[in-house]
């Protein structure tokens, strides 16, 4: 009986402590910490840790090798060529982007019916995947099939192969970028136009400030946090441009559009299958990205605190 | 004298409002004429891949292109089953973005709401491990990832496409920002009422969390079923491919056929379409979120 009650009492007071907020916490955050840990945390170790090693995919002759791998990068002009490919499509996509989703929110700001169904129809792109995207542009640069090179065909243009010229490949796919990701910019600098107190422009009107002039020295003071959030966060995503090229360019023509990422997979997961060297690589432009994440979010909080 | 000045003025008056009046008009056709042309440029590769997927092979093989043909027919839709296990495709598709949007809408919200309603030792160095973890870019951590399910034998599994996909630290933060918005004496009320913790979360916290959740899944839902490097990693056979996975690869073996090609590529972003013709304000409030700081 004795027995019994105590468990009873264990089992209540046991219950009683994990009740508390203060402890529960812990409970209700052990599942994400716990797979943030093992699937982010410590392949993120891993990264480094490898990129010391020879080891391939079949994890045969394995060997410590200091830092020959980062050596090798130096020396490997195709390592080195994928970085300022990467550079390049980041320097080509991002300003487009972000210009492009700015100013169609700024134009579609006012809520009617025309402008709503606009919104509606420039996000379709964002839900399509890239491996989609990439497929249908494609085709539609295609000089057998495709509509663009035939439009320029009829305004007496040459027709190049798109994708498959080593000038042309690259901006075209940053196009493809554009196109398929302004949706996501334009969304979040919808909001941002829309959060400006009205009493803004009031003020700005009854200074004699015209359309022009409200734009200028309203509107893009009060979105630059925002801006500056898109400009950011399309910088690092398109350090880390992989999926539109796969399925285009393959990193071609003659690894002229092969960027970082690609290059990682590439070396990682195909012949001759160097996980090791490939760590290494992915090491670097892991410290590129941080340094570039880190800087930016470190020149917007000093924006903002100087506009405070 | 003075009547006709009156009047004098009232016409400059009224040429000048028509004047505006009518530039108004003006640059409301010039927008609206730019505007349909960029919805032109965002509308038609869509309506062409559609149209296109059900013709024939050889009317999509014609210079100069055309956007309607003569005939149409399912063949490309047929022809596509035979050639890649597309049904596969769509099944693996289904269960790993569909798994993985359940499991992380459970997980996320309850870390976000721990960390945005609970008071406890380490909150603020957990709160910045998620932050950071937010800036951590997949591609940076793939390989020792797939060497870790290698040896885990979870290569090639559903488990292994999953779990690691089972909370996002994005979600925890988009869950968060939604429970610290809830009103503090909710909980503090119910806690009074004698309620468990747990119970205050799913009885009283989800209810009002509803609209955030929603925009929690569809934006992971999106984000699964599109991504192409994660699952070309942890996948190694035919048989276990996503659709972007196995569409890419079939792309690159069977460019010399469109129509085909055209036809999974359709059925790949359908479903997407179509929940996104019925819930897009949460589509939208996903990408908004996304945008906002503290």
């Amino acid at each position: 009986m004795e027995e019994i009650d105590t468990s009873v009492s264990k089992k209540r007071s046991f219950f009683r402590f994990w009740n508390q907020p203060k402890h529960a916490a812990y409970l209700f955050m052990a599942p994400s910490i716990i797979i943030l840990l093992f699937f982010m945390v410590i392949p993120l170790i891993g990264t480094l840790g490898l990129s010391f090693f020879n080891i391939n995919i079949f994890f045969t002759g394995t060997k410590f090798v200091g830092l020959d791998n980062f050596v090798q990068f130096f020396h490997d002009q195709r390592a080195i060529n994928s970085m300022w490919h990467t550079v390049y499509f980041t320097l080509l996509e991002t300003p487009t982007q972000v210009i492009v989703g700015t100013v169609a929110a700024a134009a579609l700001s006012r809520t009617t019916l025309f402008n709503r169904f606009s919104r509606s129809v420039f996000y379709v792109p964002v839900i399509c995947s890239l491996t989609t995207s990439g497929i249908i542009f494609s085709m539609l640069l295609d000089p057998n099939i495709g509509w663009i090179p035939y439009v320029l065909h009829q305004f007496g243009m040459s027709t190049p192969q798109f994708f498959r010229d080593a000038t042309l490949a690259m901006p075209s796919i940053a196009v493809m970028t554009v196109w398929k990701n302004f949706g996501v910019t334009m969304t979040i600098m919808l909001t941002a136009i829309q959060a400006i107190s009205p009493s803004l422009y009031e003020s700005a009107e009854m200074d004699g400030a015209n359309k022009k002039q409200q734009f200028f020295h309203v509107t893009i003071p009060q979105i630059i946090p925002s801006l500056g959030f898109c400009v950011m966060t399309n910088l690092i995503g398109s350090m880390q441009v992989f999926d539109q090229i796969y399925v285009t360019t393959a990193g071609g023509p003659e690894f002229k559009t092969e960027s970082a990422v690609q290059y990682i997979y590439s070396r990682g997961f195909s012949a001759p299958y160097q996980l090791g060297y490939a760590s290494a690589v992915a090491t670097i432009l892991f410290v590129i990205i941080a340094i570039l994440s880190v800087s930016s979010n470190l020149y917007m909080s000093h924006k903002e605190k100087q506009m405070r | 004298m003075e009547a006709r000045t009156a009047d004098t003025t009232e016409l400059v008056d009224s040429t000048k409002k028509s004047n505006y009046h009518r530039n108004k008009v003006i640059k409301s056709i010039i927008f609206k004429v730019i505007m349909s042309l960029l919805i032109l440029i965002v509308v038609f590769p869509f309506l062409w891949l559609l149209l296109s997927s059900f013709k024939y092979e050889k009317d999509i093989i014609t210079y100069p292109p055309h956007i309607f043909s003569g005939k149409y027919t399912f063949q490309n839709y047929i022809k596509v089953w035979d050639t890649i296990p597309l049904l596969g495709y769509v099944k693996n598709t289904v269960i790993f973005a569909g798994a993985t949007m359940l499991i992380s809408l459970v997980l996320d919200s309850m870390t976000g709401y721990a960390l945005a309603r609970m008071e406890f030792k380490g909150k603020t160095a957990f709160y910045y491990f998620v932050m950071v973890s937010m800036m951590i870019p997949f591609m940076v951590y793939m390989i020792p990832l797939f060497i870790e399910m290698n040896k885990m034998n979870l290569l090639d599994t559903y488990t292994g496409l999953i779990v690691p996909r089972a909370t996002t630290a994005f979600g925890i933060f988009m869950m968060r920002s939604n429970f610290v918005g809830l009103p503090r004496d909710l909980d503090e009320a119910a806690r009074l009422d004698g309620l468990n913790e747990w119970r205050i979360f799913t009885k009283i916290m989800l209810p009002l969390s509803k609209p955030t959740l929603m925009a929690l899944a569809v934006f992971t839902l999106t984000n699964n079923w599109n991504d192409l490097l994660y699952p070309l990693i942890l996948t190694t056979t035919s048989s276990m491919r996503t659709l972007p996975a196995g569409l890419a690869l079939f792309t690159g073996q069977h460019i010399s056929f469109y129509g085909p090609v055209m036809a999974g590529a359709v059925i790949s972003m359908l479903p997407l379409f179509i929940i996104y013709i019925f819930a897009q304000k949460y589509f939208v409030q996903g990408s908004a979120m996304s945008g906002m700081k503290e």
